[in-house]
């Protein structure tokens, strides 16, 4: 595997306006919401150093396990997460796999109806801000530190 | 509810209101992003990215500015189906929209050391820090026009 550059060695501007986007879309969200969306996230785009990093921020935050253990199934665990829950994940996963279909009615209404309008806007945002940061860390191989 | 994308249908959220610290964000991102890369590979990044992610703001907006950089009308045209059109992309055209699509479409794989290794090989590191900041902000982008469903510019229509 050959080495790759260090974004924010190379583009330090650009590291620094995703720090950015990142601390705008984290207000007024719940942290404990907003990891759940980044670990689905990270799961589906396959960024092992996201994935790692977000469950264990999760964990300090005390997040139940079994939480974590299900995400990529949390559709079918559903007595497991809230309704707030569930309807961001919905969007999340659309949000993440626009390739395949766009973002439907259902689930941009679910979470509508879950969420006041500034609530939906931070989640939107966290979970472009989270696409952006998978694209980084898979792109140029981030590697997730032994724990 | 049905799938349509006319005006009647399109009440979705308007996030640069309720959230106007992401909008200014995004634009800070998106000049960082800009730096230091040709406007015609920016446009060829962002409108590729835009087919695959299915903005149609994004693909009005960029095609029309990509016009006015005299980015060729075939280029456009083909674009879709760069892999089969030869020598009508130079070497750093393709290499960045090879890794681009692999950016955009990280659920099927990640981004293999092909792809990336083509891009190392036309671009220097901070021209592919450039190209893969601008791939990854039109993702962006594309993630929240499609999301709140922005339409192409009324004036267009």
């Amino acid at each position: 595997m050959s080495r790759r550059i260090n974004l924010n060695r190379v583009s330090p501007e650009v590291y620094e306006a995703v720090v950015a986007l990142n601390t705008a879309a984290a207000k007024d969200l719940d942290p404990d919401l907003a990891e759940l969306i980044k670990i689905r996230a990270s799961q589906m785009n396959h960024c092992a150093f996201c994935i790692d990093m977000h469950t264990h921020d999760a964990r300090k935050r005390g997040m139940n396990e079994q939480k974590l253990t299900l995400l990529p199934a949390w559709q079918e665990a559903e007595g497991l997460y809230t309704e707030q829950e569930q309807a961001a994940l919905a969007l999340t996963e659309e949000m993440t796999d626009l390739t395949r279909k766009h973002v439907s009615d259902e689930v941009y209404d679910r979470a509508a109806a879950a969420f006041d309008e500034r609530e939906l806007g931070q989640v939107i945002a966290m979970a472009l801000t989270i696409n952006a940061w998978n694209r980084i860390g898979v792109t140029t191989r981030l590697r997730a530190p032994k724990r | 509810m049905t799938q349509t994308l006319n005006n009647t249908t399109t009440d979705r959220l308007k996030i640069y209101n309720t959230s106007p610290e992401l909008y200014d964000a995004m634009m800070a991102l998106s000049n960082a992003s800009a730096k230091d890369i040709d406007p015609e590979l920016g446009e060829l990044i962002k409108i590729r990215a835009s087919q695959i992610n299915h903005c149609a703001f994004c693909l009005d907006m960029h095609m029309r500015d990509a016009r006015k950089h005299g980015v060729s009308e075939q280029k456009l045209d083909v674009l879709a189906a760069w892999e089969e059109a030869g020598s009508l992309f130079s070497e750093r055209e393709r290499a960045a929209l090879a890794l681009t699509e692999a950016i955009t479409e990280l659920g099927n794989g990640h981004v293999a050391d092909e792809v990336y290794a083509r891009a190392a090989a036309v671009f220097s590191e901070r021209e592919l820090g450039q190209v893969i900041a601008m791939a990854v902000t039109i993702n962006a982008w594309n993630r929240i026009n499609v999301t709140i469903r922005l339409e192409p510019r009324a004036s267009l229509k």
